[in-house]
């Protein structure tokens, strides 16, 4: 199977005040098209730090990162933009929805980012919210929507533009159990269907479960991966 | 980004903090309405200036004297300087100029029938007279070989009165008793002729006074009236004839001068009296007034008037620009204020617009918009609240003004001129004027919206989405 992220070597080193705290060392990893990748471990243990140096959010002290073939970790903020319209979806762990606009016009941001013209975002949104089972909450402003509602939305945003890979920073994190179970059969439905990669951060070891792929992550070294579903990869 | 979708996401925010939105472009309503109505009082004076200039006499013109001030202005009694035909042709010569002519003036009686008016006269080159900008009302101006012809400035048909009633002159509204261009004219330059001789009865001698001569004239043409006095209360003649008219009643007269008054000395001999000179250009007026000084004759024109006028209201314009300007940089640190709020406020936002893939170059479009935004309506309404108080002003200050006569004028100037103030306006916002300041309100907007565009555009991505 083609890798579609590749890490290698990475160290990412944050100074604090004199000291300095070392976040991740020596993590190699790679994730394969349309895999299900959970990035699993505790609250310190690096697994954000990790995500946003994929995601092109941070710089790594040292290492590549290597997205379909594009070196990451080379790129200025102006390529990075352009790169993460391209080909990268967000989902955040507090939906972080604009709050003047309505879900439709949320939705339909990152295509206003890229230039498509108001008619084909709307249509684009509308059947992405009816996807998500908000087909009726279209014009409603976040503030009248409730946690997982709000969550869908975000869904809706991170696959309008149909990207190749969507992260999720602890997604259900503020969720109640019975929401996560549905947002989380939401999100991996999608990004099965199109054959999308999808990359959870999670301490949730419930999330990890959907994953064909789990990457425990302790105090900054990957402890262990763990092939839930094999037979999916090939 | 689409302009469009910037446009309207800009929009939205500002509509979404209004109370804070409304304060801020009301700053910048205020700084505008000051900078406008402070300029538009300084513009206001300018053409108040303009005004009485123009009645006091055309612009364009230089007067030419015979006498001139020694030239480093010692004092001593001016010097004297023929005025010949040699000298016409010289000043002719000077680029940028429409017309020379000698004139001489004068004071006549214009008598037609039982009315009669006094009048002022001016011999002008008849050759030369189309340059001077006579507007003609009927009929037409002098022409040359005109002898016995007269142009008639455009108020003199109302200074016809009938010195047998008891009534004074008409009413500016009655229609005139002699049509100038068909009725008979003479003149004269006995000022009493017609009048009841009232020193008859006392010296005597008077009577063996010869009959004062009558001239026959024929109107040809009537100007406009201009409020220009050296235009509306005069009649105009050929210079040649009116200088032959004056030896001739000299003659006549022999040693009465002292009945006649403002009769300048008829001798030619000497050259002429003085000059006009039309300049074709205002501008040019500066420049050839220097030439023709440099030549060494007298010169004189209302530009000399205009120039100390013109730089006081120019100082007055720059101090009350000033103040306005002060008003409006202090909206400009309000708008500043505001949008470093809006980005602490918005943090969060623009670091999840830069995750979902928002160029820096639009964050930056949409706060420089939201600002210039801002700008823009405090500019609009700090316009129309400017012509709110620039009528205000208009109504209001006039009536001020009219009983401190002088008003304006006397405040800048101090000049004893025994005109009216001419004050038809205290407070002028010409359109340039309206619009200028909402650009420079956008402007000032945009200014003040740059370092906080900037710092946005700044913004760490994952600092901003991390702040909770």
């Amino acid at each position: 199977m083609e890798n579609i992220i590749e890490v290698k070597g990475i160290r990412k080193v944050y100074r604090v005040g004199n000291e300095k705290v070392i976040a991740l060392e020596n993590i190699d990893l790679s994730i394969g098209k349309g895999e299900i990748c959970c990035l699993l471990g505790t609250s310190g243990s690096g697994k954000s730090t990790l995500l946003n140096l994929m995601a092109g959010l941070e710089k790594p002290t040292r290492g590549e990162i290597i997205i379909k073939n594009t070196h990451v970790e080379k790129l200025d903020e102006k390529r990075l933009v352009l790169f993460r319209q391209k080909y990268i979806g967000f989902v955040f762990q507090s939906y972080n929805l604009l709050p003047n606009l309505t879900a439709m016009e949320n939705v339909g941001l990152p295509l206003a980012f890229k230039g498509i013209p108001r008619w084909i975002r709307d249509k684009k949104s509308k059947q992405m919210l009816s996807s998500v089972g908000l087909k009726s909450h279209s014009n409603r402003k976040p503030s009248q929507m409730s946690g997982g509602q709000q969550q869908r939305v975000g869904i809706a945003r991170a696959f309008v533009g149909n990207p190749e890979i969507v992260f999720a920073d602890e997604p259900t994190g503020n969720l109640d159990s019975k929401t996560t179970v549905e947002v989380m059969d939401l999100i991996t439905g999608i990004a099965r269907k199109n054959n999308q990669t999808l990359i959870i951060v999670t301490h949730d070891t419930n999330i990890a479960g959907y994953a064909d792929k789990i990457i425990h992550i302790l105090d900054g070294n990957i402890e262990k991966v763990e092939f839930k579903t094999p037979s999916l990869i090939k | 980004m689409r302009s469009f979708d910037i446009i309207s996401m800009g929009l939205k925010n500002l509509f979404r903090r209004k109370t804070r939105t409304i304060l801020t472009v009301l700053g910048v309503v205020i700084g505008t309405a000051a900078i406008v109505v402070m300029v538009s009082l300084g513009i206001g004076m300018n053409e108040n200036f303009e005004e009485q200039l123009k009645q006091m006499g055309n612009l364009n013109i230089i007067n030419v004297t015979k006498y001139r001030n020694s030239p480093d202005n010692t004092g001593g009694p001016p010097k004297e300087i023929v005025l010949d035909s040699i000298a016409i042709s010289k000043i002719s010569a000077i680029k940028g100029i429409r017309g020379v002519t000698p004139v001489v003036e004068g004071n006549m009686k214009l008598v037609s029938g039982k009315y009669m008016a006094y009048v002022s006269v001016m011999g002008i080159d008849a050759r030369t007279i189309e340059n001077f900008d006579y507007p003609v009302e009927q009929g037409r101006l002098l022409q040359e070989g005109d002898t016995d012809k007269i142009l008639v400035g455009g108020n003199i048909p109302q200074y016809f009165y009938n010195p047998k009633t008891r009534y004074g002159m008409m009413g500016p509204n009655s229609k005139p008793p002699v049509d100038v261009l068909t009725d008979k004219l003479e003149v004269t330059f006995d000022m009493s002729y017609g009048e009841k001789r009232r020193q008859e009865g006392i010296g005597g001698s008077e009577t063996s006074e010869k009959p004062p001569k009558l001239y026959k004239v024929k109107g040809v043409g009537l100007l406009s009236v201009t409020n220009d006095w050296q235009k509306d209360g005069y009649i105009f003649m050929d210079y040649n004839y009116l200088q032959k008219l004056m030896k001739d009643n000299a003659k006549s007269q022999n040693g009465k001068q002292d009945n006649y008054w403002g009769m300048p000395s008829t001798d030619t001999s000497k050259g002429f009296e003085r000059l006009m000179v039309m300049v074709d250009n205002m501008k040019d007026v500066d420049r050839v007034q220097k030439e023709i000084d440099e030549m060494g004759y007298g010169t004189n024109s209302l530009a000399d008037m205009r120039k100390p006028m013109q730089k006081q209201a120019q100082t007055i314009q720059l101090v009350l620009g000033g103040i306005g300007a002060i008003s409006l940089l202090i909206s400009a640190l309000g708008i500043t204020n505001t949008m470093i709020m809006s980005i602490y406020e918005r943090t969060r936002e623009i670091g999840v617009m830069k995750v979902l893939g928002c160029k820096m170059n639009n964050i930056r479009q949409l706060f420089l918009l939201e600002a210039g935004v801002i700008g823009f309506f405090g500019g609009c309404v700090g316009v129309l609240l400017s012509y709110l108080a620039s009528l205000v002003l208009n109504t209001v200050g006039r009536n001020i003004m009219n009983s401190g006569d002088g008003g304006m004028v006397g405040m800048g100037m101090g000049m004893g001129m025994g005109m009216n103030s001419g004050g038809s306006k205290i407070s002028v916002i010409p359109p340039w004027l309206a619009l200028l300041s909402i650009v420079f309100a956008i402007l000032i907007g945009i200014v003040s919206g740059f370092s906080p565009a900037r710092r946005a555009m700044k913004l760490s991505a994952l600092e901003a989405i991390k702040s909770e």
